[in-house]
């Protein structure tokens, strides 16, 4: 058999189309990563640099979340503060912890647990060491800080 | 004692031969003197010339003595060949030789490379159009890819019956590149084109040349697996060059390991080319066939370098698309020497050998789809 219907008979047309076809692929992919090595080994080269880069928007994130968790807390004890300040001059130092909670919560404050573990953990509430506890002296200059 | 005389008359060669033998043992003498005389690929042609010696000197059957008797030392010799093991520790030797710094530099004149192996595929309908047997049609196909041990390896894994004249067509046109290739970039490319500057290629790091070979195998080989044995052998080449700490062993594969195969890989081939097998209406159709796949290969990279100029905003030489076919160095040579005959301070040698070596990494993967297509 000669000619196009030999070419045919035997596939010829589909293989070459296909065949070339292959080649094209394999080296247009072969060049396409070949053009980016060297783009990653400038990246591999300078990764100290991007790493730092990248720790430092880390940083900078948690910074301002930090920031912004210590605003509202600040926020929140400052309100409490003086809401308290008046029940604990009501009640005496030293004065005992529950009666403190129960007053707090006579007197309508919202969360007086958590309020009161916030004044506390702020400095504001001290322990006499003798079971009680004792308004800070020095409120103000935690409240600055 | 007349009859054992007359006997031993009648076993010569001089006896034995016949005007076929004459025309092999001439062929066998020019492809020497090509060699010896105008330095055409005389690292090949001389071994192959002295193997068509060796093939045809005329002997008589079942003594062991003839290449295609399977008990002669020849026999043994040319297993390699139809194994596919020289041409596959050629291509090693051609990694451990090969600097792939600017096709790294400038990965998009791999293109070219790729389009240059069109030849092969045309070539192939051709030669099944002429009614050859697909088998047979793939090997004589792949002489498209200008790529000597690419057209053994794969004549010998679908028409060993015809890996002689395939062999002897493909490095004959390979040596006449500078022959054949000038008349065609001429006729297809403008003169404004071939002055055509290129810019300097920028610098390749070590690490990026040491990744290739990795990295262009793996993609190579898992896109047409069966081109392993020849990419797998040049990558590994090319990575024992640039790893440095394997420095002798990349030597080995770049002189001796390449220059002992090549001298079995040409003597055995030419050893092939028996008169009886040789000179066969076949033969003629392969060589007309090969040089059809030698210029189709060449146009393609031409025509195709062109139409990425359409593209591209920094134009390259179109001259560039002939060093598709992977005659390596030869066609860069002739990109050179083009570019060079119009402008003498262009240099294009360095640009070439991009499209050159992708050109091999592309007749490999040619090989590969066309064994991979036919070899069940």
């Amino acid at each position: 058999m000669f000619g196009l219907d030999a070419i045919s008979t035997h596939n010829g047309w589909h293989m070459a189309a296909l065949g070339i076809s292959i080649v094209f692929t394999g080296l247009v992919l072969l060049s396409i990563a070949v053009a980016q090595i060297h783009k990653i080994l400038q990246i591999y080269d300078k990764r100290d640099t991007y790493i730092k880069r990248i720790k430092n928007i880390f940083r900078k994130k948690n910074n301002l979340e930090s920031n912004s968790s210590d605003l509202s807390l600040s926020e929140k004890v400052n309100g409490a503060v003086s809401q308290c300040r008046i029940l604990i001059d009501k009640m005496g130092e030293p004065f005992s912890l529950p009666r403190l909670i129960n007053l707090s919560e006579k007197y309508g404050m919202s969360h007086p647990y958590s309020t009161i573990n916030d004044l506390i953990n702020a400095g504001f509430i001290v322990p006499d060491g003798k079971g009680y506890f004792l308004w800070n002296q020095d409120d103000k200059k935690i409240i600055r800080l | 004692m007349e009859n054992l005389l007359m006997e031993f008359i009648s076993n010569t060669g001089f006896a034995m031969a016949d005007y076929r033998h004459i025309i092999m043992i001439t062929i066998g003498i020019i492809f020497i003197y090509l060699g010896i005389a105008k330095h055409y690929e005389p690292l090949l042609l001389i071994p192959i010339g002295f193997g068509i010696l060796i093939g045809n000197v005329p002997v008589f059957k079942g003594l062991g003595l003839g290449l295609y008797e399977s008990n002669s030392v020849l026999h043994y010799l040319y297993f390699g060949v139809t194994s596919g093991i020289y041409p596959s520790l050629i291509f090693l030797g051609i990694g451990a030789h090969t600097d792939f710094s600017t096709l790294l530099a400038r990965p998009v004149l791999m293109l070219l490379g790729a389009a240059a192996q069109t030849g092969i595929f045309i070539t192939f309908l051709g030669a099944l159009a002429l009614g050859f047997a697909p088998k047979e049609a793939a090997s004589i196909g792949i002489i498209g890819g200008a790529d000597g041990p690419t057209a053994i390896f794969l004549s010998g894994k679908l028409a060993p019956h015809l890996i002689g004249p395939i062999a002897v067509a493909a490095y004959s046109y390979m040596a006449l590149v500078p022959v054949i290739q000038p008349p065609i970039m001429k006729l297809l490319t403008t003169r404004k084109e071939r002055l055509i500057t290129m810019e300097e290629p920028r610098i390749v790091s070590k690490k990026e040349k040491l990744i290739f070979p990795v990295i262009g195998f793996l993609l190579c080989c898992f896109i047409a697996p069966a081109a392993l044995p020849l990419l797998g052998m040049l990558f590994f080449g090319n990575l024992l060059r640039e790893c440095v700490v394997a420095e002798r062993l990349a030597q080995a594969a770049r002189t001796s390991i390449i220059d002992t195969v090549t001298i079995l890989l040409g003597l055995t081939v030419g050893a092939s080319t028996q008169a009886d097998v040789f000179l066969t209406p076949q033969s003629v159709g392969i060589f007309i066939l090969g040089a059809a796949s030698f210029v189709v290969a060449t146009a393609s990279g031409l025509l195709f370098a062109k139409f990425m100029n359409l593209f591209l905003r920094k134009k390259i030489n179109p001259l560039l698309g002939a060093a598709g076919v992977s005659a390596v160095p030869d066609s860069a040579r002739v990109v050179q020497m083009v570019g060079q005959a119009e402008d003498p301070t262009n240099f294009l040698l360095m640009h070439a050998m991009a499209p050159n070596i992708s050109g091999v990494i592309g007749s490999a993967i040619g090989a590969g789809i066309l064994w991979s297509f036919l070899g069940g």
